[in-house]
């Protein structure tokens, strides 16, 4: 049923599926769409997916197989998720590439960081920020103010609020002479 | 060994159900009195042989303290969970901690775990298939619902094993409902599957792509809610009305509780399939002064309606959660399937066309289309090349404890499984020669909030200083859902040794020595 072109292959896949990024364990390009990951996703599931070796007599061949179907279903865990797609992308082409062709707690936990750093950790005062940027871009320089003190008010000890509002009280001082 | 038969086993909480594949198709497979469904009650006879199915049901209430039913309510518990208290108040039979805290049934003398009662049905489903095919039967497909834990699951499993069954797969109720429907054909479909089942409740939303790939996007569940909930209000009702007209409790009594709970099961088939149930038990108890008292009442599908409103607005709450893992709308959903007894009521029917805003399909018995999912998963198996592939999800984060209390999430639910990933762990004392590892599953980052799976305890790797020796810990969930977990000493590659010392799971000893007796145990059924 299984031709040896097709386990001899799959044995230098499980051999090497270390050295492969989740791109390449499903054989598709970084710049993949959904679709097309989707796509790639049932195409391996229907040649390694563990009912097709169910009665194959060789356990080298069923482990083989194994192996590699457990990482095309933690790549495509990874791939379909838009925010761990990107930041995954941004692991493997960056140095630490080889370190990091398994999306491990590491870049879950930076990727939440990440989130963090998003202007503001109270809903109120992101709202108000974002005001802020926009009043700024417009040139309503008193109005801004006005917003990143009410982000302020929210969390004081934010060092982005408070350099804009500096920005903005240089440019008003500015402004006034 | 591939002309072998492999049977598909719906085990359900209040019902079981066998199929096989035979000539190309699946089918369910009658009794010799043609019935095609079994009552999953078993009744512990006087002479030492079980009497298994709709036969032993009637035994409920005529040899009550040694029939037991529902078992899959606590099969994989503990013995302190809230369900097992509560099973301990309403069943007539007797239940007992046993080791590790796990739970037992005691029935005339002799105590069993959950595992072997179950695989006392199990015994009869085999006994079924193979009275009909006059070959043994010795593989098997057997469900479970879609948001049954590891311990559940591999209780199930081991059930089998008990049985002197080879269970090739343990697959998910709804995705084997959705196999038996034979959906697809249209290339990417998109399916609800509403399995509202005796004890439990499932819901699993799948994308059906071409050639043959089942793709389960979500999946989410309760798995303490079920049709014996709506028998429930049917009995208080009841209950309530008796209590009015003279003044005593149906409650108080077991007798009178299970001859008021087989009415009321009766008076809910009536009033979905008639729209209306005449009650009426004779004799139901007696008054203080010897009169015999009957219960006399009626129930009208808007009472009833209204009665159970509330809990099938429970199934969609759980719906809403399914399809936002999955990213969808309900309007989104191109074919919805029911799955279970209770979803015959109107009532369900059509509250779930409303809610989906599409027609539900029910050209397959809702009570036998899990049962022929299964066989034909079986036949896949055995066969060599199988035509479809169901890639399920795991129901539940698998977590570890952490410090204080507290865990921390290693795979996250409805991630696709077979699946495996891998943690380092570094000793934390000089010469440590052990590391300890508490693996569980729930929601919450709160250790008692989730199911503890067990605790391992890895040894046999270098010792060294503290920091200096790092273990990598693999956690694996296989195609059963089942939780497997590994490790090895990172520097040499070295595996480590595991062991299992916390869990409320069954020994290979205990597995052993049920099998036996499980094997010599005579179904009475079977015995002429």
């Amino acid at each position: 049923m299984h031709d040896q072109q097709f386990e001899v292959e799959l044995e230098v896949i499980a051999g090497l599926i270390d050295d492969l990024d989740y791109f390449q364990v499903l054989k598709i390009e970084q710049d993949a769409t959904p679709g097309q990951i989707k796509a790639a996703y049932y195409r391996e599931s229907r040649s390694l997916h563990p009912d097709k070796f169910f009665s194959a007599e060789s356990e080298e061949l069923k482990n083989n197989a194994l192996k590699v179907y457990k990482r095309v279903t933690e790549a495509y865990m990874v791939l379909k998720d838009h925010q761990k797609r990107a930041k995954y992308l941004a692991d493997i082409n960056g140095p630490d590439r080889a370190s990091k062709l398994r999306f491990s707690e590491e870049s879950e936990r930076e990727q939440k960081q990440g989130k963090e750093e998003e202007p503001g950790k109270t809903a109120p005062a992101r709202q108000s920020y974002r005001q802020a940027v926009l009043q700024m871009h417009d040139g309503q320089w008193d109005k801004a103010r006005r917003s990143l003190k009410t982000a302020l008010m929210y969390e004081p000890d934010n060092e982005l609020f408070r350099s804009k509002l500096e920005e903005c009280q240089e440019r008003l001082a500015e402004g006034s002479r | 060994m591939s002309d072998e038969i492999a049977v598909g086993i719906d085990l359900g909480t209040s019902n079981s159900c066998v199929s096989m594949v035979l000539d190309g198709m699946a089918q369910i497979v009658p009794n010799e009195w043609g019935e095609r469904i079994h009552a999953s009650v078993v009744s512990f006879l006087e002479d030492g042989s079980v009497l298994v199915g709709n036969e032993a049901k009637r035994n409920i209430i005529t040899n009550s303290e040694f029939t037991v039913y529902s078992t899959k309510r606590l099969i994989g518990r503990y013995f302190f969970s809230d369900e097992v208290k509560k099973a301990q108040a309403v069943m007539p039979y007797e239940i007992v901690e046993g080791p590790n805290n796990g739970v037992r049934v005691k029935a005339r003398g002799q105590e069993y775990a959950v595992s072997e009662v179950s695989a006392l049905v199990l015994k009869e489903m085999k006994a079924v298939a193979e009275r009909y095919v006059g070959v043994e039967v010795k593989k098997a497909v057997v469900t479970v619902p879609a948001f049954f834990n590891d311990n559940q699951r591999q209780a199930t499993k081991d059930a089998g094993r008990i049985a002197g069954l080879d269970v090739l797969r343990i697959i998910n109720e709804p995705t084997a409902a959705a196999l038996a429907y034979g959906l697809g054909g249209v290339e990417n479909q998109r399916a609800a599957i509403y399995d509202l089942g005796g004890g439990t409740f499932d819901v699993s939303i799948l994308e059906i792509g071409d050639e043959g790939v089942f793709e389960v996007l979500s999946t989410a569940g309760d798995t303490y809610l079920g049709g014996d909930d709506f028998d429930d209000r049917i009995m208080n009702y009841l209950a309530d009305i008796f209590q009015e007209q003279y003044n005593l409790d149906l409650r108080q009594n077991k007798y009178c509780l299970q001859v008021l709970k087989e009415a009321s099961e009766q008076a809910k088939i009536d009033v979905g399939r008639y729209g209306k149930a005449e009650v009426y038990v004779e004799g139901i108890c007696q008054a203080e002064d010897g009169q015999a008292l009957d219960l006399v009442a009626t129930l009208d599908e808007e009472t009833f309606n209204g009665m159970v409103m509330d809990l099938v607005q429970r199934t969609f709450k759980v719906c809403d959660e399914a399809l936002q893992a999955a990213r969808l709308t309900a309007n989104e959903i191109d074919a919805v399937v029911l799955v279970g007894g209770p979803t015959r009521l109107p009532v369900v029917s059509t509250s779930v066309g409303h809610y989906f805003q599409t027609e539900p399909l029910s050209n397959v018995d809702p009570d036998e289309v899990v049962a022929l999912g299964a066989a034909v998963q079986a036949d896949a198996l055995c066969r060599a090349d199988a035509e479809h592939f169901l890639l399920d999800v795991t129901p539940l984060t698998l977590r570890i404890a952490t410090v204080g209390g507290y865990t921390e999430p290693i795979i996250d639910k409805n991630s696709p499984i077979p699946v495996e990933r891998t943690r380092s762990f570094t000793t934390s004392r000089d010469g440590q020669d052990k590391v300890r590892i508490k693996v569980m599953q729930g929601e919450s980052s709160r250790e008692e909030e989730c199911e503890m799976l067990g605790q391992f305890e890895f040894s046999g790797f270098r010792i060294g200083y503290r920091g200096e020796v790092t273990i990598e810990v693999t956690f694996e969930i296989d195609t059963n859902g089942i939780v497997n977990v590994t490790a090895a000493d990172a520097e040499t590659g070295q595996r480590t040794t595991t062991r299992l010392t916390l869990s409320s799971g069954l020994s290979e000893e205990d597995i052993e020595e049920s099998r036996k007796r499980t094997e010599e145990t005579e179904l009475a059924s079977r015995a002429a």
